[in-house]
């Protein structure tokens, strides 16, 4: 796999992804858009330009808690704001805190709904040209 | 169409079959067991059950501590996350464990069952209109929310008092309705307080909303009686017009779950407990992380039974206006029961804390929790099929208790992956297919009729079967899609 990519891969029940980025933000922001394809089909739009820009800060046990912490963040989200989240920018990402700024908007129908994210089986692993992940949704 | 899984032809090493339909893996299969793992299945369903991680999962179960007897493998097992789905375990209070993952993100998922006096062939010309009615008057889709809008104080009341609440106070339902619902609709331990800000917000517009993913209403025709005694006593008849709703807890459960995990997460090291899957993230029952969680998830949980019992009031009303006010239009509830939960029940004098990840309680005759118009057949279970396929009603054995903790299976169970059903099922095609064979489909998208795909689950038949030859539960009647709406 390429650095800043996601591939969908097969789970009996659930939906699992993996993920690879050159940097942590990356790592992080490239999880953000698996699960928005997740929510709306490949390709997303953007959101509009007007779309307000919310900002998310986070802190957690660790930067495997903090993958999950993100996730469920943008999940929530979706339930309590009626949005899906296609603009991502990670600004920051140490092992235990998060900065970001997203922007969001409601979609006529929603893909699939997805109710969490999971420690399931969750490393983040660091390797010679970044990092990677497998991530379980439950769906 | 036929599954694609692959079946070996090597036998699973190590499980040794010690019942009828029903095997044991030794503890010896892994250091780290505290108990055996039980699996209830004929041969060609554990034989499927391999080809996933869903044993891998069931025997993580039996690491938990406190765990008693064994940890079970119902016949539709297969790979979640942490509990496999279909996943039973019982831990002996007060300091064994509670695992929000045992539970499930959808806290009090489950199935209720209406039945009405008519009979389907009186109402062929209706029925198109009927399932369009219910499909407007029930809110699916993304931001559509609930028509209830509740106050902090009213979602407060739904939280701690369930459907008593819903019936008495906001004037959905009848108190008949009360008797057939496990627990009657209200788990007493539950403490609105517990609840997050976070879980409310994402809940509080959702109640009488039906959800995505597997959840689905759908009208059904009484096909076939197995058990005319039981049956009469469910109220259930050949020819039957029938609802199913199956739906959980919505948003308001899944961050409840969420922010459990999360929270015991950061115990582990103070409770001195290693885990082999973070997922399976669990506190002392006793301790206050555990006292939080089992609050705060009777409280989703009876928000759980008051969605149904909100979602039961749309149907009567949509059945009030399509059939007229007339008696045998009204659905009545058969009952209602959770398939995610955790419920302390007592075995052999001990108290335990039941998980059920996709499992069903199934109580046999007798049992002091079953209305009394159930006593003598024991208390109804609800196998819902896949889309398109049969769904089941059987009553639980008094076996039940010591063979599966009191606990049957809760589905077909999945045997394809969601990627891998629309790789081999087109939507469009498969609504077609349905309709070809009389199936009204109300689903606006063909991607996820596509991943509910029959071919996505193992047979339902065969899954009962094996439920019913362990001795947990006897088929009493098979239901039949008439017509489907999905979220």
């Amino acid at each position: 796999m390429q650095p800043g990519t996601y591939q969908f891969e097969p789970h009996t029940a659930e939906v699992q992804f993996r993920v690879e980025g050159t940097s942590l933000p990356e790592l992080f922001e490239e999880s953000g858009y698996a699960l928005a394809e997740l929510m709306l089909g490949e390709s997303p739009p953007e959101p509009p330009r007007d779309a307000e820009e919310e900002q998310v800060t986070l802190e957690s046990a660790d930067t495997e808690a903090l993958l999950v912490d993100w996730l469920n963040e943008l999940i929530s989200r979706a339930d309590t704001k009626k949005r899906v989240y296609t603009h991502i920018v990670v600004d920051d990402v140490s092992e235990r805190k998060l900065r970001a700024r997203i922007r969001g908007f409601t979609p006529e129908v929603l893909k699939t709904a997805v109710k969490a994210a999971t420690f399931h089986g969750l490393e983040i692993r660091e390797h010679e040209e970044g990092f990677n992940a497998t991530v379980v949704l439950d769906v | 169409m036929e599954p694609t899984v692959e079946v070996p032809q090597q036998p699973t090493p190590l499980l040794r079959q010690i019942g009828p339909a029903l095997h044991e893996l030794d503890m010896s299969f892994r250091a780290d067991m505290r108990v055996p793992a039980r699996i209830v299945a004929d041969e060609e369903l554990l034989q499927r059950m391999t080809q996933d991680r869903s044993i891998v999962q069931l025997v993580n179960v039996t690491t938990l501590p406190g765990i008693q007897g064994f940890a079970i493998g119902m016949p539709d097992m297969h790979e979640g996350y942490g509990f496999p789905v279909g996943g039973v375990a019982g831990t002996l209070l007060p300091d064994g464990v509670i695992s929000p993952g045992g539970i499930g993100f959808d806290i009090n998922c489950g199935v209720r069952l209406l039945s009405t006096g008519l009979r389907h062939e009186d109402l062929k010309e209706v029925l198109p209109a009927l399932a369009h009615d219910l499909a407007r008057s029930i809110p699916t889709g993304f931001g559509r929310h609930g028509r209830l809008s509740l106050s902090a104080a009213e979602l407060d009341r739904v939280l701690d008092e369930g459907v008593p609440y819903v019936v008495e106070v906001l004037g959905l339902g009848s108190r008949e309705d009360l008797a057939h619902i496990e627990a009657g609709g209200h788990l007493p331990g539950a403490d609105a307080g517990r609840v997050t800000v976070r879980a409310r917000e994402r809940g509080h517009d959702q109640l009488g909303t039906l959800g995505g993913g597997n959840h689905f209403i759908e009208v059904q025709r009484v096909e076939h009686i197995h058990d005319a005694e039981a049956a009469t006593a469910f109220g259930l008849f050949e020819g039957q017009l029938t609802v199913l709703i199956h739906t959980g807890s919505r948003g308001l459960g899944h961050q409840v779950c969420t922010d459990a995990v999360r929270k015991m997460d950061q115990v582990l090291a103070r409770e001195g407990i290693r885990l082999v899957d973070r997922q399976l993230a669990c506190a002392p029952f006793s301790s206050p992380e555990g006292q939080d969680y089992f609050a705060a998830m009777c409280a989703a949980a009876n928000f759980a039974w008051s969605n149904r019992q909100v979602l039961t009031h749309r149907v009567r009303e949509v059945f009030g206006r399509r059939l007229g006010e007339r008696a045998e239009a009204w659905p009545r509830v058969v009952y209602d029961v959770a398939h995610n939960i955790a419920k302390v029940e007592t075995y052999g004098g001990q108290q335990l804390c039941v998980h059920r990840k996709g499992a069903t309680r199934a109580f046999g005759p007798g049992d002091p929790e079953l209305p009394s118009a159930y006593a003598e057949a024991g208390q109804p279970v609800f196998i819902p099929g896949s889309m398109g396929t049969a769904s089941f009603v059987l009553a639980g054995q008094g076996e039940s208790r010591s063979i599966s903790l009191g606990s049957a299976c809760h589905g077909a169970g999945r045997q394809l992956s969601r990627a891998a059903a629309k790789r081999q099922v087109v939507g469009a095609e498969l609504r077609k297919a349905l309709n070809a064979r009389g199936i009204i489909v109300e689903c606006p998208s063909n991607a996820e009729l596509a991943e509910e795909a029959p071919t996505a689950y193992k047979d339902v038949d065969r899954v009962v079967d094996a439920v019913e030859t362990a001795g947990i539960a006897r088929k009493v009647a098979r239901l039949v899609p008439l017509a489907v709406l999905k979220g």
